[in-house]
């Protein structure tokens, strides 16, 4: 059978790393920061990871270096495009040449370091015992299908779907979502309320960097065995499109997201049937382009609906009088 | 004092303060080069460290120009300029595409499919002399060209962000081009996943021949340059693409064709990015063998960015980017840094240039100085003109 449990099993293990990001770039957006270089930073978080994992013997330390790392990459970021005005694009772009070969610079330098001799890869560091746990879930487990596709996961991908409802929570319950969504609406005006632009901007950033890192993690300390180049892959920039299919709001980009989730895992199964991986791995690329333009055409539309439908009801109100 | 002398001064003003400006952004990135090569360092004692970081910032610094010996080295500083070749054109096409404000990073998608088309020319399409290689490079440019209209359009038409869809055209690229080297183009007699060789008219003829692949690519990169520095500052669709660049409201208020332009910047960018590609194909190769992406396409962005998305000074730019790229991998092999510092190189030059912010109290500093010279002057013309009377 095509799509059984295994397919979306494996579905949502995908989109995990992906829903990370995309949270960071949700939060992002809501303030007025376009973070592109949240795959370098998934880069960066999933090398330091991955290294000090490997040094602590323990996962949770490695974790909390990854996301504290992404935190600090971000904040760097945050310092060049706030304070010094570089156009946030292109900050995001210098991260990401340092997330591609920056990162190789610095794995084969620690490790020359540490190990004795320079390594183009951590993956001979990482042993299944430093992975981060996956977990049953106990009365779930027992359910017959159910039980199969969403018991047994990895503790991060269980976070990065508690988290899309705890973001709902922080942009539409707290003072400082409320805070952040009117920075990224009209900064003047929430600056003349006296919110610190600012210290918002830092903050959205920093919580993307998080996002980025605990990504970061979940790829190098989870997906795979230990670091390597560019195994992130894009998803940063798929997260970036998740983001913008889904209208920038936490559920519709989650949705988005298991959208990505579900054409990779479909790659993989395809080519597990013998079809050469290099017609299948643009697949998510390609479902991304199709997907933005599908969100623009609907978008459109809507907006045009509600002209028309603005317009005739101007005319009747004219006409009764 | 008149007018013009006065825009003269703060001409000169800005040209100083460009340049201190600069020379800060490379002094921090060699400091930042300094302290990485210092830890990466293999040897036991600080002094050891020193004099390995020494010889290594040696080898980054002048090691492009000279050898080891001393005397001049004609075949590194050559293939500095060789290497110079396809960022001068994915920073031309970064220049005209980013003047519009249209991110697009495709350049690098472009230039790999740029590379690939010219070869299928070079080893499929039976024409002779002369003819072989302008097709090829033509055709390198409208292929590229074709795929930047896929962004360029849906941007114009539906608004959707021209940067994401760039980017995933870049893997599509990529990955479709493997697919077809693995399974239909391949060179099966070979080891490695390689294409046939090209037909030997295809190449582009070398300008001097020490292995350097300095090929006549070169020279039509130059005059890319000056072409496209024409149309930028010289034809109303180049200033119309800077304009909706700088002021994209007022472009559309004042009649201006700002979706055209949208499109028109971006396939530019896809003809220039192309003809990168297929320049660097058959000046330096003979068969078909990329499995990833090259890279130019980034660098080009740094290309640009240095160069102020001015075309005239991409050639400027580019050197220093090749020189720079050129010293990374001397360094590696004589002193056992790894090459990809030039990454992180890259990276902090670009953030400081890019960073408007970044001194602008020096340049505040010369301004007010500037103006407090000329209160002075004309003080002193006041008292001069006071005594006559």
């Amino acid at each position: 059978m095509f799509f059984n449990t295994d397919f979306f099993f494996s579905m949502l293990r995908i989109t995990a790393p992906i829903l990370f990001a995309t949270l960071g770039a949700v939060v992002g957006e809501k303030a007025g920061v376009s973070n592109i270089g949240l795959d370098g930073i998934m880069m960066i978080s999933a090398l330091f990871g991955s290294l000090t994992t490997y040094w602590s013997g323990s996962w949770l330390v490695g974790l909390t270096v990854a996301v504290l790392i992404g935190i600090l990459v971000a904040l760097l970021m945050g310092f060049f495009a706030f304070n010094l005005k570089t156009d946030i694009i292109l900050v995001g772009i210098a991260i990401n040449m340092i997330g591609s070969g920056g990162t190789l610079f610095l794995v084969k330098v620690i490790t020359d370091l540490t190990e004795g001799k320079a390594m183009a890869s951590t993956t001979s560091l990482i042993t299944r015992n430093l992975q981060i746990p996956s977990v049953q879930i106990p009365i779930l487990r027992n359910i017959p299908i159910l039980g199969d596709i969403l018991s047994g996961h990895c503790l991060l991908t269980y976070l990065a779907f508690i988290l899309v409802f705890l973001v709902w929570v922080l942009l539409y319950r707290t003072p400082l979502g409320l805070n952040i969504r009117s920075v990224g609406e009209n900064p003047n005006a929430a600056s003349s309320v006296g919110v610190s632009v600012l210290k918002i901007r830092y903050i959205a950033i920093a919580f993307g960097g998080a996002m980025s890192g605990f990504g970061g993690a979940f790829m190098s300390m989870y997906y795979a065995m230990g670091w390597s180049q560019d195994m992130v892959a894009g998803r940063g920039f798929i997260a970036l499109a998740a983001q913008a299919m889904g209208g920038g709001e936490p559920f519709g980009s989650m949705l988005a997201a298991l959208v990505f989730g579900f054409a990779q895992a479909l790659g993989i199964k395809v080519s597990s049937k013998g079809i050469d991986s290099n017609l299948v791995s643009p697949i998510p690329y390609l479902v991304t382009i199709l997907g933005l333009v599908v969100f623009a055409i609907v978008a459109r539309q809507r907006v045009k609906r509600q002209h028309s439908a603005a317009a005739l009801k101007k005319t009747a109100e004219k006409n009764s009088k | 004092m008149s007018n013009k002398s006065l825009l003269k001064l703060s001409k000169r003003r800005d040209l100083i303060f460009t340049i201190v400006r600069s020379a800060a952004a490379i002094a921090i990135a060699l400091l930042v080069a300094m302290l990485l090569i210092f830890v990466s360092a293999d040897a036991g004692s600080v002094s050891a460290k020193l004099a390995l970081t020494a010889d290594a910032l040696r080898q980054l610094l002048i090691g492009p120009l000279f050898k080891n010996s001393g005397a001049f080295s004609v075949k590194n500083f050559s293939d500095v300029l060789a290497s110079m070749i396809p960022i001068m054109f994915t920073g031309l096409a970064t220049c005209v595409m980013f003047s519009a404000n249209q991110f697009n990073l495709g350049a690098e998608g472009g230039i790999m499919l740029g590379a690939f088309v010219s070869a299928m020319v070079a080893i499929y399409v039976p024409l002779p002399g002369v003819l072989l290689p302008v097709v090829a490079v033509l055709a390198a440019a409208a292929s590229v060209a074709v795929m930047m209209l896929i962004p360029a359009v849906l941007k114009a038409k539906l608004g959707v962000s021209e940067m994401v869809n760039s980017l995933m055209l870049n893997y599509v690229v990529m990955y479709l081009i493997k697919y077809l080297m693995n399974s239909h183009l391949a060179d099966k007699s070979k080891g490695q996943i390689m294409s046939y060789p090209f037909q030997p008219q295809s190449a582009i003829p070398q300008l001097i021949d020490n292995g350097s692949k300095l090929s006549w690519g070169f020279i039509i990169g130059l005059v890319f340059v000056v072409l496209t520095a024409l149309f930028m500052y010289r034809t109303r669709w180049g200033y119309s693409i800077r304009m909706i660049g700088i002021n994209q409201p007022f472009s559309m208020y004042s009649g201006m064709n700002v979706a055209g332009m949208v499109v028109l910047s971006q396939v530019l960018g896809g003809v220039l990015a192309g003809m990168g590609g297929g320049i660097e194909m058959l000046g330096r190769y003979t068969t078909f063998s990329w499995s990833a992406l090259p890279g130019y396409g980034w660098t080009g962005i740094t290309v640009a960015i240095l160069a102020g998305n001015n075309p005239a000074f991409v050639p400027l730019a580019a050197f220093f980017m090749a020189y720079l790229d050129k010293g990374c991998s001397l360094m590696s092999t004589y002193c056992g840094v790894p090459s990809q510092l030039i990454d992180i190189l890259q990276a902090v030059i670009f953030v400081f240039f890019a960073a408007e912010q970044f001194l602008s109290k020096y340049r505040q500093k010369l301004v007010v100085k500037a103006a407090q010279e000329e209160l002075k002057q004309k003080a002193a013309a006041e008292t001069a003109e006071g005594s006559v009377k």
